[in-house]
């Protein structure tokens, strides 16, 4: 697919979710007004252009290192070149190519944790909201709060240790299953009000069933806060891969992940700035992008906030 | 007072359920701890010898109960360094403390864990002042120009800062201040007092940051709820100075929820140390847990498990405790 009708489509399909939340076109009207959530946008649709294009466009792979061009006389990797668009590395690896399949990592990682703990979030949050003060909500949350204690590093090496080497799955599966519960928190409030709103009373009185009540009533009107913190939390998931691959608990090597190229270039922040530098700002504006978004997609909902 | 009692009982119990799951993933471990105790090139026997001795042969179950009973007992108030006994522990009176050896180390993980915890306490306390120092400002600076030029380069920064991962921003002062200007050490403790605290300022710094960054924001945003205030116009009315009515009417008013947030981020803030100790080897608990953790040393990372989750466990519940203390409309339910 070519980058632009990329963009449009990621654009349509926020503009959508945003229609669905409000349930109306005011809401994507602001949305489009809004600077943040386009500049957000922007970056988000270059990331995915980045991720989606840049491994086809690169000149070289991004696992074989390059013992002819990629190094300098004095055994160091070289920089910004015609050949290597943004240099080699430690190995003399070409960075762009191993930034651009880092991308696809990333955004893989970030967007199916993401998935992942926003369904489980939702259905514990609506559920023990909808129970408020039954043993179902004592429990749900209780087991909030003892994994909002529990260090999530430990249990995210644990696996990769019992499955002899960490793999994208292992990264994505573990921060899914743990990045749950701040969102079932906030599911969890935000359904409390909506349970005693006229229209769920209504509902019930007609006699419709608890699971029909919950699905067709109070889910779609939880969603609004649901797609902010989804969005806001694929910053965090890419950010959390890259704090794992940074300290040696995230993918395997060689897989060029952001995180880990970063710690092979510190040594080399002298004499190769680049190695370091070109993961460093991919990190920065994806997040960004994500965080970007976000808050564009809450002003939008909640116009109060600005 | 007995909503204070079942909150402890609270804290305890998720204190233990952390510790035991933490057990349970730590013993799933593909490693030997008998084999590295013993060396690789020990005989069979050895190893076999130390596996009994640490107990290791016996059933996850046993192991486990061992553990918790080791891990707080009683026993005599003082004792000898080397009674065999109690080598392990560390006490208070009569309760004592038991996380056993670290393989790697060769030295009781309470000892370990007595060294390095005050060099954190002391990272997370400078960076809660710039934290603090930061966010309160530039959050008020931005409340009071809102919707102007200032406000939104404060924003904007803000959100820079809480999009920037700890250890880029680390790299990044690191680069600047220790490599090119040369004003401070690049990473490590020191060995004396002033080098402790020139090595202390770019981790409290860089810790800080990011705290600060999503400090300005709820400052902001709550400093603008109070500005709009009628006392707010009455202060001004008087004839108060700008200065009197932000600082003394408006930013009191706007202190209990911003404390608030302070007491809940403390577990932000030792993910955040765990990050920032490891890019500049300061030997606090955040790196040890790391080190632990990639040389798969049990007991030692079930001590780092021990001290960390206790802590964000106490301070969400001081938060708590404190809350209820200062706003009698909380204590009643």
């Amino acid at each position: 697919m070519r980058p632009a009708a990329l963009i449009a489509s990621a654009r349509s399909m926020v503009g959508r979710l945003a229609q669905t939340a409000f349930g109306r076109e005011a809401g994507g009207a602001r949305l489009r007004a809004s600077g943040s959530a386009r500049a957000g946008l922007v970056l988000v649709g270059l990331l995915i252009a980045f991720a989606v294009l840049g491994p086809l466009v690169a000149p070289n792979d991004p696992y074989t290192s390059d013992f002819a061009r990629g190094v300098t006389p004095e055994h160091l990797p070289v920089g910004p070149s015609r050949d290597f668009w943004l240099g080699t590395d430690r190995l003399f690896r070409d960075v762009f190519a191993r930034l651009a399949t880092g991308a696809r990592i990333s955004l893989v990682i970030g967007v199916g944790a993401t998935a992942i703990a926003t369904v489980v979030g939702s259905v514990v949050g609506v559920l023990a909201g909808w129970y408020e003060g039954r043993w179902v909500d004592t429990l749900l949350m209780r087991v909030v709060d003892v994994g909002l204690a529990f260090p999530f590093l430990l249990i995210v090496m644990a696996l990769g240790a019992a499955l002899e080497r960490t793999t994208a799955s292992t990264i994505f599966l573990t921060l899914g299953f743990t990045g749950w519960l701040g969102v079932a928190r906030i599911v969890r409030s935000k359904t409390l009000q909506v349970r005693s709103l006229d229209y769920v009373l209504a509902a019930r009185a007609l006699g419709q069933s608890t699971p029909r009540v919950l699905l067709r009533h109070v889910l779609p009107n939880v969603s609004g806060p649901v797609v902010v913190i989804a969005t806001i939390l694929v910053a965090q998931m890419i950010l959390a891969e890259s704090v794992l691959s940074y300290l040696g608990a995230g993918i395997a090597p060689p897989a060029p992940t952001w995180g880990h190229m970063l710690f092979e270039g510190q040594d080399y922040l002298g004499a190769a700035p680049w190695i370091t530098i070109a993961p460093g700002v991919a990190i920065l504006l994806s997040v960004l992008g994500f965080n970007l978004l976000g808050e564009g997609l809450r002003d939008a909902l909640d116009p109060r906030k600005t | 007072m007995k909503r204070v009692l079942r909150r402890l009982a609270w804290a305890a119990f998720v204190i233990w359920a952390t510790v035991s799951a933490a057990f349970l993933v730590n013993n799933a471990l593909p490693s030997d701890p008998a084999r590295m105790v013993a060396g690789q090139q020990a005989p069979p026997a050895a190893v076999a010898k130390i596996r009994k001795d640490l107990g290791l042969d016996r059933p996850l179950r046993v192991q486990y109960v061992l553990f918790l009973r080791r891990l707080v007992h009683l026993g005599p108030s003082s004792f000898a360094k080397n009674d065999p006994a109690h080598a392990n522990c560390a006490n208070v009176g009569p309760l004592h403390v038991d996380l056993g050896r670290s393989y790697q180390q060769r030295r009781p993980v309470v000892t370990i864990l007595g060294e390095r915890a005050p060099r954190t306490l002391l990272l997370a306390l400078s960076a809660a002042i710039v934290q603090a120092l930061i966010g309160v400002t530039a959050g008020i600076f931005a409340a009071v120009k809102k919707q102007k030029t200032g406000d939104r380069v404060a924003v904007g920064l803000s959100l820079l800062g809480v999009s920037a991962p700890t250890f880029l921003i680390g790299l990044l002062l690191q680069w600047l201040f220790a490599f090119k200007l040369r004003l401070f050490p690049i990473d490590g403790f020191g060995d004396t007092t002033a080098e402790h605290a020139a090595s202390l300022v770019l981790p409290a710094v860089t810790l800080g940051i990011f705290g600060a960054a999503y400090y300005t924001r709820i400052v902001r945003d709550e400093m603008i709820g109070e500005l709009s205030h009628d006392y707010v116009r009455t202060a001004r009315a008087k004839g108060l100075g700008p200065v009197a009515v932000i600082v003394r009417h408006a930013l009191r008013n706007a202190l209990m929820p911003i404390v608030t947030i302070f007491g809940l981020e403390v577990g932000t803030l030792v993910g955040g140390a765990i990050i920032t100790e490891s890019v500049f080897r300061w030997p606090g608990i955040g790196s040890l847990s790391v080190d632990a953790m990639l040389d798969r040393d049990g007991p030692l990372i079930m001590g780092c498990v021990v001290v960390t989750s206790s802590v964000v466990v106490l301070s969400t519940l001081a938060v708590d405790l404190a809350y209820a203390v200062l706003d009698p409309r909380v204590r009643r339910t």
